[in-house]
């Protein structure tokens, strides 16, 4: 090869590498992610918006959330009572202290203001965010008390951060201007898939956070907050009066009597005439809860069944309290719960309830006091060890805000008895209650057994409704609070009617024998009954051989007024030392 | 006349000038053993800078002064030898070939390196330690075979890789495992064909590795692949056949009376002895009658096994069944095919690769199946004289069928058969149809389409020149490399079909189809120079280099419910409302410049610095360049004149330092930029599952790399004329800045706190290697060699925040894998005892109302408060928790041995761990049995060795379901007794095979024919065995991570033990 060759070929590979990396080579080092937005760009449209929003619904309770909403209540009997009130609960294991969703909605507050949209358009999603902020310290207020009041997303270095609490009045009448926004902002057309946040959402809220602050001042009295209490029920009647005078919502009463109530509870599509928001489940979308897994397993769920104490509150079809019949707790299960409340067929395995085509008495496999639950469960066994129950549970529903507007009222002193026809009675009414007369006597039983500083009848009555109507649901803890009836948590557990011992009971009058309750297990049994062992200890009878059954008196439980406020985890009161923890309990 | 001829000349001139001495010539001829010459044999006189080199005959003069002299020869692959001249004018010189010459020349990053000038930390093997051996792949391979190079083969899976560590932790915040190129561009090591690689490489300290700059921090690992054959052609076929099963075959009760007796106790006692189960686990009826007819049929066997339930019409069984037996099938074939044409002409080189490998899997009902196939095509081209034009390509496809369950959250089998497969459950019904029981563990192995179908394909091509510039005194190398990998995944999932009562046919499970289809395009350019020149006692290498590397990775994800023909999976035959779709991916790419300097002063005094200045597209803008450099240096002790210790004793001393700080580049990309990820939401609204996006992350303020500076000391020694070697090297290396989380802000701040530079760490270790060589020449002499290998390695953070001392994370002072955990004191004797002891234990549960009873376990009151808990948490108040042990392995080693004799030859290799601790975990149902649920497996070690008022000292206690599952129950917290030492010694090959000879298989044309008979993993033993043989000491660490590695320890496929038979075949 001669000499220039090869001169030349060299040439060309420098001029070949110099190519290579101008050409081949990018030498930008600003890369950005290809898959995810920015700031910059997340918040220009209505759709940005949209999709932005579409977050703050996580926060809502799931399905699973509203099955253990009552976990911690009165009236439930479960395989251990919650740690809460039995056993040491402590600062070390409080929870509950966690502020993503706020930041979530500060920092969209923040930005979203930076979209060019209408001002309507505009307004709904600051309304949107508004709302879950009010929803997200009605549930921190509720849980701790005084909690310190943020409308930013925290910077590191802010020094908010380690801020002491503010007062409840200016969280709570911040959460009130949130509310108020939201209610006048947000868009009014109802949502027939009652999954979105509208108007009437807002103002169903409403009702319930005003009614909730306004009695909480009543009656947790040394708060002293006693003198403001009539403001938060004047916006509670407020807020419920617009969404009853709306007409977008009523009762569901359209199908049958001893069915309308629970199909709230037990049917795929949330029902719209009455249902507001739900936790919406879908067999399709794979969507589901575990209510018939949680309450149909001796390990899986609490194994929760309601005590006959509360059981006792469900009225006679002809209006009269149950309890008013002398020896109303020496009647066996099966003629106790006949000419009830329809709503306690609705609320509990009795008489004709079937499975699968088949007959299904209380099952003491699931249930310890004989009164187990059905109301958030379907009827068919498929999904009783699985968590993949569709039915779609509610969050609001509309019978929750006449309650809460009867109930203000009343609380006001504003009751009348057109409000009593146009909302206990509605209500009673669907239970298959004939008679509804607008109460003039106290009911001895609920003064006796649950609410002995309560002398207004009428307020009894929309309790014991209350209470009745709502079971299951989540409401009966926070209500408690704010009637300051903790003490109920250290109610006696008590079950069904056992006339005798050794007796074999046929609880739904089938003709087949389903219990017996024994002090030794005998060596033949009747096929298909359960024997129930009463040890005397977990399990006893009130009268020693017969009467009701008492459950786990060995188990002491114990509810004091500090309890009303839950504790702050003891880390955050390390980390932060402005911030002081509830009375009561040791860091 | 230039420079080179005149400083050559003064120092030709200067000695004799100096010191005046008589000058004589002396020549010679110098030979190998057989008595050929050889050329180019450098011969010096000791002591002095005066030397030549043999010429093409063999021949060699010199001009010597003086009869004092002695003369040094030395040459690649021989011994060197030294002879006196005394009164001689002809010296013959016979030399012998050296036991080191395989060693001679090492790889290093950008170019090679005589062994005996290295200065760094570096090791290598050859490719014969994938030899005679079946491999799934490369990694598996390369297990306890350089010290401190750390792989753990967590199970036996065909497609298992493994992190490749070097020298321990790295890194507790971006993390950082080695680098790993393949012919000097990174790769996957376990795409490519074992029977390839020509040697691995590692560079383990700063020093060297600092040429890759922050991708190289924490050690780099080079696999150079085989070159053309020179100047003939060589074809080879190697296969093997090999049977598979597994190592350890855990013994259960697989009596249906007996174990459900256990069972009832297990439920009983957690319960108080109070209740009974009506139900084992999920579906299976329960009931004290049904023990009593169980124990009715299992006392007259002639029974029934199956019944019907007169009052529901459904089945009831009686079983015996051992579900291990049938999921396993007895063994499992597997094999491989190799073939290579490999030769060179005078400008052109070619080598060409396949391989075919498959595995058939354990299981009985629809196996798992693996097959890989490599191509490998090179060549090379002399252009010109001064230029060569290389060209490389390689192609791999590796599929793997795996079956899988059809279960919420993919289960992995073992966590399902441990759940709800019991001995007294069957597989089938009468009928032949699957039982509830079976549908729920393994039925959709049976009923089939219920997989997942894994396929990776690799292309990659690798174009590079080598050019000798300016009189071939620069050369000039360039490479470009584009690499495409496929991933994709995908599963499939259908219902299982089932039966309860006769004729009722059921279903359970989802129908789906799923695929994730990973795309990643990958491109490097390296292109470097280097320059050498000898100047007498002075040796100057100096190269620069330029690298880019770009790599993007696409990936995308589809699902859908509702497959409409279960024999028909495939999107277009779907048509469930419930679909995702998800894009996604990522780029980054990094440039850098770089360099290394090499001074060699008369062999005696090595120095290298190294030095790269690196840019990436991971950190923000002003951050994106760092500069790291690094130096090392050797000194050869034994070259001294002061060194009088003869050759055939102590050969060769080198001593070694080297220093260097690197940047860490392992970060994920974009941590420093707010992103806003768009994920589908779990909550219907509107009737949709829609997207949402929301806040971003909050970004770290002043991100930057993380450093690690490692100190290298070592030495090389070489004894008894070459024939024991040994290489130690003692190292710290200290991680600082790692990106690790911030201080903890009060929870009100709404985020996880971001991260930052925020710790650092510190790591020591050692490395020891020992290799005795013996290799006489010819087939009948007995020849063998040994190599021991030993390291450790220890890391202790020393900066973390953790202002509250918490011991559940990291803390300052922590050695990385401690365990805390209470002392076990022994068993409550009885009543008496628990009533007077005095101490409330009551933190740790033994039953549903956690009341003690004899057998049950005592816990010590370390901190003498009357009280066993776990006090804060912290290290100031830890309750009564101390370290109990270290997760960490300590102690590494690997001893191979081969020895070869008139054509037999066997070898050797025993890998294994010398120090490590084990805290056996929740639902690890190997371990606990009974004890972690009532219906888990009940392994024959466990049963009989439970406490009972007969066996006092049984090591287990009182048998209790659920304490070794639910928070704080007695098994369930890290205590000192049943912490397991899972130290091991495994017997990873064992060949034994004939190299034909040479007069029998000429004639078929053959230069070389070999069979071998070889096992793996024949034999392991861990002091763990003491009390329990259930787990390998290496499938320890969590479930079957392709499916949920949290389903407990040890829920993994087995390790395999192989017997092979191969055969291995050369034509020249």
């Amino acid at each position: 090869m001669s000499h220039l060759n090869k001169m030349n070929m060299q040439r060309l590979l420098y001029i070949l590498i110099a190519t290579v990396m101008l050409t081949a080579c990018d030498h930008n080092l600003d890369l950005k992610p290809v898959d995810k937005l920015s700031p910059e760009n997340a918040f220009n449209t209505e759709k940005d918006l949209q999709l932005y929003a579409n977050s703050f619904y996580l926060d809502l309770p799931d399905g699973n959330d509203i099955v253990r909403g009552d976990d911690l209540s009165d009236y439930l009997v479960g395989r251990t009572p919650s740690t809460y009130i039995y056993g040491s609960f402590g600062a070390t294991q409080a929870t509950g202290w966690s502020w993503g969703a706020l930041r979530k909605v500060n920092y969209f507050l923040e930005h979203a203001t930076q979209a060019k949209i209408t001002a309507e358009a505009m307004n709904h999603y600051l309304g949107l965010a508004r709302f879950f902020r009010a929803w997200f310290y009605f549930d921190k207020i509720k849980r701790f008390g005084d909690v310190p009041w943020y409308n930013k997303a925290l910077d590191v270095n802010d020094p908010e951060l380690f801020k002491p609490r503010d007062p409840r009045t200016l969280v709570m009448d911040s959460v009130l201007a949130d509310l108020d926004f939201a209610c006048a902002n947000l868009r009014s057309v109802k949502d027939k898939d009652a999954s979105t946040v509208t108007r009437w959402v807002a103002l169903a809220f409403k009702s319930r956070v005003c009614l909730f602050e306004g009695t909480f001042r009543k009656y947790q009295t040394q708060l002293g907050l006693g003198a403001t209490a009539d403001k938060w029920l004047d916006e509670s009647i407020k807020a419920a009066d617009d969404l009853i005078k709306s007409n977008q919502y009523k009762l569901l009463t359209t199908g049958a009597a001893d069915k309308n109530y629970r199909d709230l509870f037990t049917l795929e599509v949330p029902n719209t005439t009455e249902v507001l928001l739900a936790a919406v489940n879908s067999k399709s979308l794979r969507v589901f809860n575990d209510a018939n897994w949680y309450w149909t397993s001796a390990t899986y769920g609490g194994r929760f069944s309601f005590i006959k104490k509360f059981i006792n509150t469900y009225l006679k079809t002809d209006g009269t309290p149950f309890t008013a019949q002398a020896g109303y707790n020496n009647i066996p299960f099966n003629e106790e719960v006949k000419d009830r409340d329809l709503r306690l067929k609705q609320s509990i395995r009795m008489g004709n309830y079937t499975r699968d085509g088949a007959i299904a008495p209380p099952d003491f496999t699931y249930t310890y006091s004989g009164y187990m639950p059905i109301k958030l469960t379907v009827d068919s066994k498929a999904t009783d060890g699985v968590a993949e129950n569709f039915n779609s549970l509610p969050i609001i529903r509309y019978a929750e805000v006449l309650l809460n507007f009867a109930e203000a009222k009343a609380e006001r002193g504003t009751f009348t008895p057109a409000d009593w026809d146009a909302t206990i009675a509605l209500l009673r009414k669907r239970a298959g209650i004939t008679n509804t007369p607008y109460p003039v006597t106290a009911d001895t039983y609920l003064q006796q057994n649950y609410y002995p500083d309560i002398t207004n009848p009428v307020l009894l009555e929309i309790r014991r409704e209350r209470g009745v109507e709502l079971s299951l649901e989540g409401f009966r803890y926070d209500d408690l609070k704010r009637w300051r009836a903790g003490k109920l948590l250290e109610n006696q557990y008590d079950g069904m009617y056992v006339p005798a011992l050794n007796t074999l009971i046929d609880l739904n009058e089938d003709g087949k024998m389903d219990v017996s309750f024994v002090e030794s297990i005998p060596a033949t049994k009747v096929p298909g009954v359960y024997y129930f062992l009463i040890d005397n200890v977990q399990y006893k009878l009130s009268g020693g051989t017969s009467g009701n059954l008492i459950l786990f008196s060995n188990l002491q439980r114990k509810y004091e007024d500090y309890k009303y406020f839950y504790p702050i985890p003891y880390n955050e009161i390390i980390l932060n030392s402005n911030l002081e923890q509830n009375p009561g309990w040791a860091n | 006349m230039c420079l080179r001829h005149v400083l050559g000349l003064l120092l030709l001139i200067l000695p004799s000038a100096l010191f005046g001495q008589t000058q004589r010539t002396v020549r010679g001829l110098v030979t190998n053993d057989k008595g050929e010459q050889l050329i180019g044999v450098n011969i010096r006189v000791k002591g002095t800078s005066s030397g030549t080199v043999t010429g093409t005959n063999g021949q060699y003069q010199l001009t010597v002064s003086g009869n004092d002299a002695i003369l040094v020869f030395s040459f690649v692959g021989f011994a060197e030898a030294e002879t006196p001249v005394g009164e001689r004018s002809t010296i013959n010189m016979q030399l012998k070939s050296s036991a080191r010459n395989l060693d001679d020349i090492v790889v290093v990053g950008y170019g090679t390196q005589k062994k005996v000038n290295l200065t760094g930390a570096v090791d290598q093997v050859g490719g014969e330690v994938f030899e005679n051996r079946p491999l799934t792949n490369v990694t598996r391979g390369l297990q306890g075979v350089i010290p401190n190079l750390n792989i753990r083969m967590t199970d036996g899976k065909p497609t298992r890789g493994a992190e490749y560590n070097v020298r321990g932790t790295t890194s507790i915040g971006a993390g950082g495992s080695a680098l790993i190129l393949i012919d000097g561009v990174p790769g996957d090591p376990n795409l490519v064909n074992p029977n390839d690689i020509a040697s691995v490489t590692v560079l383990k300290d700063a020093a060297a590795a600092a040429i890759y700059g922050a991708r190289g921090t924490f050690g780099v690992i080079l696999i150079t692949t085989k070159s053309p054959a020179k100047d003939k052609t060589v074809v080879n076929y190697s296969g093997n056949f090999s049977l598979n099963e597994r190592t350890i075959k855990p013994k259960m009760v697989t009596n249906g009376y007996q174990w459900a007796k256990t069972f009832d106790d297990a439920f009983a006692s957690w319960n108080d002895y109070t209740s009974h189960a009506q139900k084992v686990n999920s579906v299976f009826p329960f009931s004290l009658d049904y023990l009593d007819e169980l124990k009715r049929r299992n006392d007259d066997p002639s029974l029934p096994k199956t019944d019907i339930n007169p009052a529901t019409g459904d089945y009831v069984y009686y079983g015996n069944t051992d579900w291990l037996k049938e999921l396993y099938a007895d063994n499992n074939p597997s094999m491989e095919h190799n073939l290579s044409v490999s030769g060179s002409s005078k400008n052109v080189g070619y080598y060409l690769s396949g391989r075919y490998m498959s595995q058939q899997g354990i299981f009985r009902y629809n196996p798992d199946n693996f097959k890989t196939y490599n191509l490998r095509a090179r060549g090379s081209v002399q252009a010109f004289p001064w230029l060569k034009i290389e060209n490389d390509l390689s192609f791999t496809q590796s599929n793997y069928f795996y079956p899988i369950l059809n279960h919420p959250g993919n289960t992995p089998v073992w966590r399902r058969i441990s759940d709800e497969a019991f001995p007294i459950a069957m597989l089938r019904n009468p009928d032949g149809t699957l039982t509830e029981n079976a549908s729920i563990v393994f039925g959709s192995f049976i009923s089939g389409n219920n997989q997942s179908e894994l396929s990776r394909m690799q292309i990659r091509n690798t174009s590079r020149f080598t050019a000798g510039l300016f009189k071939n005194r620069i050369h000039l190398n360039g490479d470009f490399t584009f690499w495409r990998l496929n991933d994709v995944e995908k599963r499939i999932y259908t219902p299982v079909p089932y039966s309860k009562k006769p004729g009722a046919m059921l279903e359970r499970g989802e129908s789906k189809l799923n695929e994730d289809d990973d795309k990643t395009n990958y491109l490097a350019a390296n292109l470097y120079a280097d320059y050498e020149q000898t100047i007498g006692k002075h040796y100057f290498k100096g190269m620069v280099g330029y690298n880019y590397e770009n790599s993007k990775l696409t990936s995308r994800y589809i699902q859908r419910d509702g497959i409409i023909n279960n024999e028909l999976p495939d999107f277009s035959l779907t048509n469930g409302l419930n679909f995702t779709l998800r894009g996604g991916g990522n780029e980054w790419r990094t440039i850098g410049g770089f360099f290394r300097l090499n001074y060699v002063f008369d062999e005696r005094y090595l120095l290298e610095v190294n030095g790269r200045y690196d840019g990436t597209s991971k950190f923000p803008q002003h951050q994106q360049w760092g500069f790291f450099p690094s130096a090392s240096a050797g000194w050869r002790v034994s070259k001294e004149k002061f060194w009088t210790l003869p050759y055939k004793v102590f050969s060769d001393l080198k001593l070694r330092a080297s220093y260097g700080t690197l940047g860490n580049g392992n970060v994920n990309p974009y941590q420093f930029l707010e992103s806003m990820g768009v994920s589908q939401a779990a909550r219907i609204i509107n009737g949709i599952r829609p997207d949402y996006t929301q806040h971003p992350n909050v970004i770290p303020a002043g991100l930057t790399w993380e450093k690690a500076t490692t100190l290298n000391l070592g030495a090389d020694m070489v004894f008894l004329d070459d024939r024991l070697t040994t290489t130690f090297d003692w190292y710290t290396r200290k991680t600082k800045d790692m990106f690790t989380e911030g201080l903890p802000l009060p929870g009100v701040f709404g985020a996880s706190e971001p991260k930052g530079n925020y710790a650092d760490l510190d790591t020591k270790g050692w490395e020891l290697s020992i290799g005795w060589r013996n290799k006489p020449q010819g087939r009948n002499a007995f020849s063998y060699d040994l190599r021991f290998v030993l390291s450790d390695n220890q890391s202790t953070i020393t900066r973390y925040n953790n202002p509250l001392g918490l011991i559940n994370t990291y803390y300052a002072g922590m050695k990385v894998g401690d365990i805390w955990g209470f002392v076990t004191e022994g068993y409550y004797k009885d009543q008496h005892e628990i009533d007077t002891r005095g101490i409330d234990q009551s933190f740790v549960r033994v039953s549903a109302l956690n009341k003690p009873l004899p057998g049950d376990i005592k816990f010590a009151d370390l901190n003498g408060d009357g009280k066993i808990d776990e006090g804060a948490g912290s290290l100031s108040n830890p309750g009564d928790r101390r370290v109990i042990g270290n997760t960490s392995p300590r102690y590494t080693y690997g001893f191979n041995s081969n020895m070869e004799w008139k054509g037999l030859f066997l070898s050797l290799f025993l890998q294994g761990v010398g120090k490590r601790d084990f805290w056996p975990g929740t639902d690890n149902s190997l371990i606990w049995g009974p004890y972690n649920r009532p219906y888990s497996w009940q392994p024959e070690d466990v049963i009989s060795n439970m406490w009972s008022e007969q066996n006092p000292d049984a090591y287990f206690p009182r048998l209790r379901g659920y304490t070794a599952l639910n928070s704080r129950a007695e098994l369930t917290v890290p205590q000192t007794k049943y912490l397991q030492n899972v130290a091991y010694i495994r017997l990873k090959n064992l060949s034994l095979g004939y190299n034909l000879p040479a007069r029998l298989i000429s004639r078929a044309g053959m230069s070389n024919m070999r069979i071998y008979l070889s096992g793996q993993n024949l034999w392991v033993w861990s002091p763990m065995y003491k009390h329990i043989k259930t787990m390998d000491p290496e499938v320890i660490e969590g479930a079957d991570p392709e499916l949920a590695s949290g389903a407990g320890n040890g829920m993994s496929y087995p390790m395999l033990k192989t017997y092979t038979f191969g055969i291995n075949v050369t034509f020249k």
